[in-house]
């Protein structure tokens, strides 16, 4: 099933149009640490979590041997399978460094899906504003809550 | 730092368990992973080499349920615990809003426990994080090894626990303290969220 996810409305347009222009089949936004920003696409073709949380890992990796190497950051990882390909990069935000997954099929190449990566990161960066008005995100007194969903995930 | 989505109304944390090789944080996980009804937890993925010692991570992804009207997710991973791994150390610990250190409490693993505490604490500078704002709670494990070859919960706190943040003696083979040391590092990650806003 397509399905839309994303933390911030500014990024669903860019991200919607990347992954149909590109023919991808699911493609993740997320943040260096792994977590995920936002995701379009057929979420049953891979676990997203297990995805992203590996994902930021090569990326990170990656670009510790560019350091090592005295290299700048390289920018896009691709990977071509036999059902499968990914490609994977990282590229500067307003609101700092981000990451991209692109999962894609037989029915798309590396060469494409680079291509609209590229007009997708400037889309990004475009939208992207630089900061966002501070909310209020817990109550004070959620230890009440937070302590019956413990007991209820632990069985206690 | 932790991840808020307003419109979905989700936050996501993350946790690291820190600490020297072999003191058990791959077992806390594998333990939880266990534990945990399948409708709240994800697919564990663990970075191992042949012999099953951590290489880069493990991963455990968790669903906390509806906290102050937010859906409340947590990942844990781990860190290699092996001296020369420390540039992936770094690479784990980038990002984390709560840590958990594991130490042995074999008398024997004293120095390593203090060498991988005070490599924590460098890497955390690096990273321009000041130990002292950062959610951390100790697990003092392998408390069911026989008295005569580990440390008591009093002398490891004396030893490593200067800032007197929760601790919890533990034996993660078999269970115990390994909740009660997530459920703290829980409440102190999403006590710290509540009390600043979200940028």
């Amino acid at each position: 099933m397509t399905r839309m996810y994303a933390v911030d409305p500014w990024v669903e347009k860019p991200l919607e149009a990347f992954v149909v222009e590109a023919g991808a089949r699911l493609a993740l936004l997320m943040t260096p640490a792994g977590q995920v920003i936002a995701q379009y696409g057929f979420t049953r073709a891979v676990d997203v979590m297990a995805a992203a949380a590996l994902g930021a890992a090569i990326v990170a990796s990656t670009g510790e041997i560019a350091k090592l190497l005295d290299e700048p950051t390289f920018s896009v990882l691709n990977h071509q399978g036999k059902r499968h390909g990914i490609l994977l990069a990282g590229f500067d935000t307003p609101r700092g460094r981000m990451v991209c997954l692109a999962v894609y099929g037989p029915d798309s190449t590396p060469g494409l899906v680079q291509l609209f990566f590229e007009e997708f990161s400037r889309d990004v960066r475009d939208a992207c504003p630089e900061t966002e008005a501070p909310k209020q995100v817990l109550a004070a007194d959620f230890e009440r809550e937070l302590n019956e969903s413990l007991s209820a995930l632990f069985r206690t | 730092m932790s991840l808020v989505n307003f419109t979905t109304r989700e936050i996501t944390c993350k946790i690291v368990y820190y600490g020297p090789g072999r003191s058990g944080k791959t077992t806390n996980l594998q333990y939880i992973y266990d534990q945990v009804p399948p409708e709240r937890r994800g697919r564990m993925v663990s970075l191992a080499t042949q012999t099953d010692r951590t290489l880069f991570f493990d991963f455990l992804p968790l669903d906390l349920g509806t906290i102050s009207g937010f859906t409340t997710k947590f990942q844990l991973y781990t860190v290699p615990g092996q001296v020369y791994y420390n540039a992936t150390r770094k690479l784990v610990l980038h990002g984390a809003d709560g840590v958990v250190f594991v130490a042995d409490s074999q008398i024997r693993q004293l120095d390593e426990n203090l060498e991988s505490l005070q490599n924590l604490q460098v890497n955390l500078l690096e990273q321009r994080i000041d130990v002292r704002t950062l959610p951390l709670v100790f697990q003092y494990n392998k408390q069911g090894l026989p008295r005569e070859l580990v440390l008591p919960v009093e002398e490891l706190d004396d030893a490593m626990n200067f800032r007197g943040v929760p601790s919890f003696g533990a034996d993660a083979l078999t269970g115990n303290g390994v909740f009660e040391t997530l459920r703290s590092v829980s409440e102190l990650v999403l006590r710290k969220l509540s009390e600043e806003p979200s940028a």
